[in-house]
């Protein structure tokens, strides 16, 4: 099977997936895919919706990250005496790529029972719900990495394109794996409500242990160092900052980390959507 | 082809006592309870068993709570079965639960479109119908508004108008032909009818006997849970009545 998702990531052109995936795979995304005016419709609604009103409208999608690298470079220029043209957008970074997998988890865990009408009314595949979660929340995060990509250039220089265009990947992967945490999640909530709330708790926790606000050279070589090696979360945010803050292309092995751990995901939640989605309308 | 078998179907709810275990009690419970409080099981469906073909229109009748809209849900595909065989072959519409479902923030013209696709429409083929099912609401400027303001009876028109939309192969229906004011009724069991005869299978359940009996030539008898009784629609629901009557009688 991990032979199989290697092929459709790096032959999608060559291979048709149809004969790489087995046959039920196959037949699920392409049943996903089938609804995609469904599910892409409410993601566009959602997005309307939550500026619905207010005078800036869908400006304030772009001013928050804005506003947050402003005072990001206020706070490290003066403040702290840092060189805020490098902080901030490795502050930027960091923080474009915790937000989306955090609150893909945290929306996610909600997913399933906002969606209860539909589940009522047609049987769909049931990872159309989290898919409109992240949608809606990767579009925050596309939005973000403009930002980031912006100061990169800006304050950095680019000394060349080629580490730049390995994030197109990457966020791909990054997308892929909060799909799956989103999934992950949501069913595990639709079975104990209490996984919301450890999982905000777990994430609070792990908001320190993973080097969104300082960079993972810091405990080098201290008995934390180690815990940094073994967070799951650090290999996605080394992706983003390699390219666009220190200008290069990110290690063979960040790389087949970050794919392993997406390709572990996105295994857990198929065979957990697959061996528990017919039951999750009696859950509900 | 439009064909619908059951073989030896069944259905079973299992709920626990409390709506759901927490994670503490899953974890710990096993190790330090010995009790565990038991599970709540209803058999909503039993062994149920039947074959509908192409052009025949099956009525479901049946006493509140004998798992006549269960039935109907399990033919959906909203519910699987626990046991058994479900085989449905054709382009299956319901018109169940219709008035839940809508997005209560989004106009009416977007919840048009919401809908329709979750019906598996297109943009190219909602163009055409968009304005029909507006037209079929009544509802005009209203549709402009966002869905959580409209009444009880605006839901249902927005919701069977845009539900009816469609040319279904299978069509399923749960007693919406009590929806809305006198004059949509009337306009609704149009459409029904309409659809009914477009329709290559239908199967509805309704209370209304005269009506069951008017509409379909089948009628499946349910009781808690199963088939008491399948054939003909005039001998099926005679036999209803008159059990129906001898029970008043008894009591």
């Amino acid at each position: 099977m991990v032979r199989g998702y290697y092929l459709v990531f790096f032959r999608f052109r060559i291979w048709p997936a149809e004969r790489i995936l087995s046959d039920k795979m196959y037949a699920y995304i392409s049943s996903i895919w089938s609804y995609r005016y469904f599910w892409f419709s409410l993601v566009q609604n959602d997005l309307r919706q939550r500026y619905r009103g207010s005078v800036l409208g869908m400006g304030w999608s772009l001013l928050h990250p804005i506003a947050m690298t402003v005072i990001l470079c206020v706070v490290f220029g003066s403040i702290f005496q840092q060189d805020y043209r490098f902080f901030g957008p490795f502050l930027l970074a960091g923080m474009a790529v915790w937000n989306f997998l955090t609150q893909s988890i945290t929306a996610g865990c909600n997913s399933f029972f906002m969606a209860e009408a539909y589940i009522r009314q047609q049987p769909i595949p049931m990872a159309i719900y989290p898919l409109r979660t992240v949608l809606g929340l990767g579009f925050h995060f596309l939005i973000g990495m403009g930002l980031v990509v912006a100061l990169s250039f800006w304050f950095l220089g680019w000394s060349s394109v080629a580490p730049i265009l390995s994030i197109l990947p990457s966020m791909l992967l990054i997308f892929l794996f909060a799909w799956s945490l989103s999934c992950i999640f949501g069913l595990a909530t639709v079975y104990f409500r209490d996984t919301k709330h450890l999982s905000e708790v777990g994430l609070q926790i792990l908001f320190y242990l993973t080097p969104v606000m300082y960079p993972p050279a810091v405990l080098e070589g201290r008995r934390l160092g180690i815990l940094l090696k073994f967070n799951p979360l650090s290999p996605f945010l080394e992706l983003i900052r390699d390219p666009l803050i220190y200008q290069k292309l990110p290690s063979f092995e960040t790389f087949g980390v970050a794919f392993a751990i997406t390709l572990i995901a996105m295994g857990v939640a198929y065979s957990a959507l697959k061996a528990s989605e017919k039951r999750i309308i009696f859950h509900l | 082809m439009a064909r619908i078998e059951l073989d030896n179907l069944s259905l079973t709810f299992k709920m626990r006592a409390c709506k759901s275990i927490t994670l503490k009690e899953f974890l710990l419970g096993k190790i330090f309870t010995r009790k565990a409080p038991p599970d709540i099981v209803v058999d909503a469906l039993k062994n149920v068993s039947f074959t509908v073909e192409k052009g025949h229109r099956l009525g479901i009748i049946g006493h509140n709570g004998a798992g006549k809209s269960t039935l109907l849900k399990t033919l959906a595909g909203v519910y699987y079965p626990t046991s058994g065989n479900r085989i449905v072959e054709g382009k299956i519409s319901s018109l169940f639960e219709i008035t839940l479902g809508f997005e209560p923030e989004s106009t009416g013209w977007e919840n048009i479109a919401f809908r329709s696709y979750l019906q598996g429409e297109t943009p190219k083929t909602i163009a055409s119908k968009k304005d029909s099912i507006a037209e079929f609401t009544e509802l005009g400027d209203f549709l402009n508004m966002p869905v959580r303001f409209y009444s009880a009876g605006m839901l249902v028109r927005l919701a069977f108008s845009i539900a009816t939309a469609i040319d279904p192969e299978i069509l399923l229906v749960d007693e919406v032909l009590a929806a809305g004011d006198l004059a949509f009724q009337a306009k609704a069991r149009q459409r029904m009818k309409d659809m009914m005869a477009k329709a290559h299978l239908m199967v509805m359940v309704s209370h209304d006997l005269s009506s069951i009996e008017s509409i379909c030539d089948q009628v499946i008898w349910m009781d808690h849970g199963s088939v008491r009784m399948y054939g003909p629609s005039d001998v099926v629901v005679k036999a209803y009545q008159d059990s129906v009557q001898s029970e008043a009688r008894a009591a």
